[in-house]
């Protein structure tokens, strides 16, 4: 998801208005986690989820992707290890994203710095750098500025939580409506995340690899194992493909 | 449903729930905490710019190659609409192609 700040001003010093600045350059992303929010509620609950977990799972784990491929992947009991290698993988961005913060996080303590990753999302991590970044130019110290991370994170974070919970509530209405071709709108949302993650075809060529091995890993042997096999196979070659 | 079994929460469900919240604020931590001070390799960065898009496309391979040719024309509809529209309509076409051409065929 790229969304374009609407605020050029010259960004601000005090800890309040910076908040409040974060929180309005926060909107249009917070309206475009409406829909994704209602769709993954709605969908856990298709999956057995009660009202109170789903909250749970998007307050503590907080990151979406992650949220629809362990939804997409769900039994009963749920298969942790599966789980975890998923989330790990998806998530796998969040290093390189917070490699590219590190430098603007060293001068607040390691424990201010773990809080304010533990809320670190793409949106989050976009708009802070950009904000810290045009601040440096400008003289403004400390250039990423604690103020408004936390009122861009406190929209994203709230409307998330809210909204994915309220996706729960009208799941059990929506679903007995929507249940024939209801599993549609996994592969759905997922080809929307793709396309926003699309960099060109050279750059994409290993989503095709981990595509053609987890397609036949499904075909050939039972189980959820299509996903590790197609996601590490992707992966190798983006590794290989690399060095030439 | 009630209020009551709404408000539940399994304890299996909730070490699903902990553990990934644990292995995404690994991830969240691990770029500031070991690699803060390091370059990171432009071949590493390429492989992480890779890895979530593999991730995904492996999670919905099966609609790939499934059996049943309705499901397979729902799903080309749904790719079409994913490359064209935002995330809303694209979930209501692919949902309803797959009703409509499932109840056809």
């Amino acid at each position: 998801m790229i969304h374009k700040s609407p605020d050029n001003a010259i960004p601000t010093v005090g800890r309040s208005s910076d908040a409040l600045r974060g929180l309005r350059n926060a909107v249009p992303i917070m309206i475009g986690f409406v829909p994704f929010a209602l769709v993954l509620g709605a969908q856990a609950s298709a999956k057995g989820f009660t009202l109170a977990e789903v909250p749970l799972l998007t307050g503590l784990n907080f990151a979406g992707g992650s949220e629809f491929a362990a939804i997409g992947l769900w039994t009963s009991p749920p298969h942790l290890l599966l789980l975890v290698g998923v989330t790990l993988l998806v998530n796998s961005r969040h290093v390189l994203m917070g490699a590219a913060l590190a430098p603007y996080l060293r001068r607040f303590s390691r424990h201010r710095a773990l809080v304010m990753l533990a809320f670190m999302c793409d949106e989050t991590w976009a708009l802070a750098l950009a904000d810290a970044k045009k601040r440096k130019t400008v003289g403004i110290e400390p250039a990423l500025s604690l103020g408004y991370y936390a009122g861009v994170s406190a929209g994203l974070y709230l409307t998330w939580v809210i909204f994915t919970g309220l996706g729960a509530a009208l799941g059990p209405i929506l679903g007995d409506v929507t249940r024939y071709g209801f599993d549609m709108a996994f592969p759905a949302v997922f080809l929307v995340l793709l396309r926003g993650m699309w960099a060109g075809f050279r750059r994409s060529r290993p989503w095709l690899v981990s595509l053609v091995v987890a397609g036949l890993t499904y075909l050939l042997i039972p189980g959820a194992w299509y996903v590790p096999a197609g996601a590490l196979s992707g992966i190798v070659s983006a590794w290989v493909w690399a060095r030439a | 449903m009630g209020l009551g079994t709404g408000m539940t929460v399994h304890p299996m469900t909730l070490l699903a729930i902990i553990s990934m919240a644990c292995a995404t604020f690994l991830t969240r931590a691990t770029g500031y905490m070991v690699l803060g001070n390091r370059e990171l390799s432009p071949r590493m960065r390429e492989v992480l710019d890779a890895a979530p898009g593999c991730v995904l496309i492996s999670v919905i391979a099966p609609h790939f190659v499934s059996g049943h040719p309705a499901d397979l024309l729902a799903m080309a509809l749904t790719i079409l609409a994913a490359m064209r529209f935002s995330l809303l309509p694209t979930v209501i076409i692919g949902i309803a192609s797959a009703g409509i051409l499932r109840a056809i065929f």
